[in-house]
């Protein structure tokens, strides 16, 4: 539509904000830290690539198994692990991650390991890829800032309180985790169908630790943050290709200096929203910005 | 029998080194309660130092194993000086230290891909790999036996450390509460130093017989995602935990690569700490973790 470069990066600027909406659901919504989601990504993509090429499966049907596939394992796999708080759940979260590449690596007859599938049918054009980021950042929308979002974030900011409140806070946990595998398993398979070539090593552990970087980069618990964050770096990634060796180390450092000056993120916790750019431009600063709400 | 014998002595040496990782992790997480992802940085940097001072400076061994393990530990005072001090003297959050660590791990990580390039370097053969007969019924390599002893010494150093001065006590006090022992009067940046510095000595240590053993490169620091899983095997924060996480780590691994495939050893790794963490999920030795309301 605009030339295929430009073309090129809005269309994974979609894959890439799907995979954060995802992440962000989890880690600014529920509180729960992870760095495996790439392990979910990756789900998603062979599941989709192998129904295509396997067994003659329509790309859409796929790719909604595809996601439907994460979100089961991730339920599996939630339900034991989440009772677990904070950084053993990060460990974790890691390993597992880590558990479902290295099964995909040694899985040779069905993924043909490390050689990762090549001849992927290319699915994921601009439209497409557009329908999917707008459908799901709705839905997204609509869910954080319903019933199940406000149990969310009462699991995140006290769990306690939450549950003498009457929240079942594992059950929503659990189902914070396998919504957004879903959204990265989604987000996964959209990746097969643009690239054509899917590997284990494209969901190592710098994938996850990207995803939940770009989250925190964007402000833990704001769904625009996410979305300007994951822009903002998917575009510098671009700008900085020249130089990529600089690149992770820049990346790195921003990270370090966003801890130390601004931990929210470029949006803390609050949304885009007319109100916000007003109450910058006002002089009064006695009035917190949207203070009270959470 | 007899490389079922092998496999033990190769296992345990393997978790020995782990151990030597895992111990210095789990020291920070007791002090400061969140997950050090910059340790892997301090492993390389060791390595990389004993590197350069065999190759370019033609130290010795103990010379440039000495070097390695105060740079290390002096980075590691600086990691701490420069990225977590200004957060946890602002808020008291752990998971901005938890990110902020993350982010100092790939920064490390990227200077040595910057400056030492990414390519794989053998270590010059410093470390004897010569086979040796134990008790007549196995055989394993000088390698093993020596990266056994040196960790068993180095630990049994550690402590000593803990248990017999005035900053071990200072340090296990810290381990309950960092700020009541703040307030008895304990220097708390300075304790905090200190604590950074024996994790970076400890893993530039363990740098060195791992890029020993396999070779040095500047992603050789995501090993220790290992050292952390025997770490939560054993219980954050436990020092006889992280040991013994390790030790059952390191046999797990080699067994599964004697006996069954190579392939299967990182598999293997994840499945234990799974297992760990259904059937018991503060480690074996964690204490019950009560979250106050």
């Amino acid at each position: 539509m605009f030339g295929g470069y430009v073309d090129g990066i809005i269309i994974l600027l979609c894959i890439n904000s799907i995979a954060a909406m995802g992440v962000s659901l989890l880690t600014g919504f529920t509180g729960i830290f992870t760095l495996g989601h790439a392990g979910y990504m990756a789900l998603g993509a062979y599941i989709s690539s192998i129904l295509i090429i396997k067994a003659g499966f329509h790309w859409l049907v796929a790719v909604l198994l595809g996601g439907a596939g994460a979100m089961v394992i991730a339920w599996l796999v939630g339900i034991p692990t989440l009772k677990l708080m904070g950084d053993y759940y990060a460990i974790a979260s890691i390993g597992l991650g880590e558990a479902i590449r290295l099964v995909l690596e040694n899985w040779q007859s069905l993924t043909r390991g490390s050689r990762g599938i090549p001849g992927i049918p290319i699915y994921t054009s601009l439209p497409v890829a557009v329908i999917f980021f707008l459908v799901m950042a709705t839905f997204m929308f609509f869910l954080i800032n319903g019933k199940y979002g406000r149990a969310f974030k009462a699991s995140r900011d006290d769990y306690i309180a939450a549950s003498l409140l009457g929240f079942n806070t594992a059950h929503y946990r659990v189902l914070s985790l396998a919504i957004s595998a879903f959204y990265c398993g989604i987000s996964g398979a959209l990746l097969a169908g643009f690239l054509s070539f899917i590997q284990p090593i494209m969901f190592d552990m710098l994938k996850s630790t990207e995803l939940t970087a770009v989250v925190v980069f964007g402000g833990l618990g704001s769904l625009s943050g996410t979305l300007i964050g994951t822009t903002i770096i998917t575009l510098v990634t671009e700008l900085f290709r020249p130089i990529s060796q600089y690149r992770m180390l820049i990346y790195g450092a921003v990270i370090v200096l966003i801890m130390i000056f601004r931990p929210e993120g470029i949006m803390g916790q609050h949304e885009l929203h007319p109100r916000l750019i007003l109450n910058l431009f006002k002089k009064d600063k006695s009035k917190p910005a949207e203070g009270g709400k959470m | 029998m007899q490389t079922l014998l092998q496999q033990i002595i190769n296992g345990l040496s393997l978790g020995s080194v782990y151990a030597l990782i895992a111990v210095g992790y789990s020291l920070v997480y007791s002090i400061l309660l969140f997950s050090n992802f910059a340790h892997g940085g301090f492993l390389i940097i060791g390595g990389y130092i004993c590197y350069f001072m065999l190759r370019s400076v033609g130290a010795n061994i103990w010379l440039a194993g000495a070097a390695a393990m105060v740079g290390a530990g002096v980075s590691a005072i600086l990691t701490e000086r420069v990225a977590y001090k200004p957060i946890r003297e602002k808020t008291n959050i752990t998971l901005y230290l938890l990110i902020a660590s993350m982010g100092m791990s790939i920064v490390i990580e990227n200077v040595f891909v910057i400056l030492a390039g990414g390519r794989f370097r053998a270590l010059p053969p410093v470390i004897p790999t010569s086979p040796v007969n134990v008790f007549g019924v196995a055989t394993t390599s000088m390698f093993d036996i020596l990266s056994l002893v040196t960790a068993v010494i180095f630990l049994s150093c550690l402590q000593l450390f803990l248990t017999r001065t005035k900053w071990g006590l200072a340090i296990r006090a810290a381990a309950y509460d960092l700020r009541v022992a703040g307030l008895m009067g304990v220097n708390v940046n300075r304790l905090v130093s200190i604590v950074f510095f024996v994790a970076g000595v400890l893993a530039a240590v363990g740098g060195i017989f791992l890029s020993a053993r396999y070779t040095l490169y500047p992603q050789l620091g995501l090993i220790t995602i290992k050292a952390f899983i025997a770490a939560v095997i054993g219980g954050l924060g436990s020092l006889p935990g992280a040991v013994v996480g390790s030790l059952i780590l390191g046999l797990a691994e080699m067994l599964t690569a004697g006996f069954i495939s190579s392939q299967m050893r990182d598999l293997v790794v994840f499945l234990l700490l799974i297992i760990t963490l259904l059937i018991r999920p503060s480690g074996l030795f964690g204490k019950e973790v009560k979250e106050k309301v």
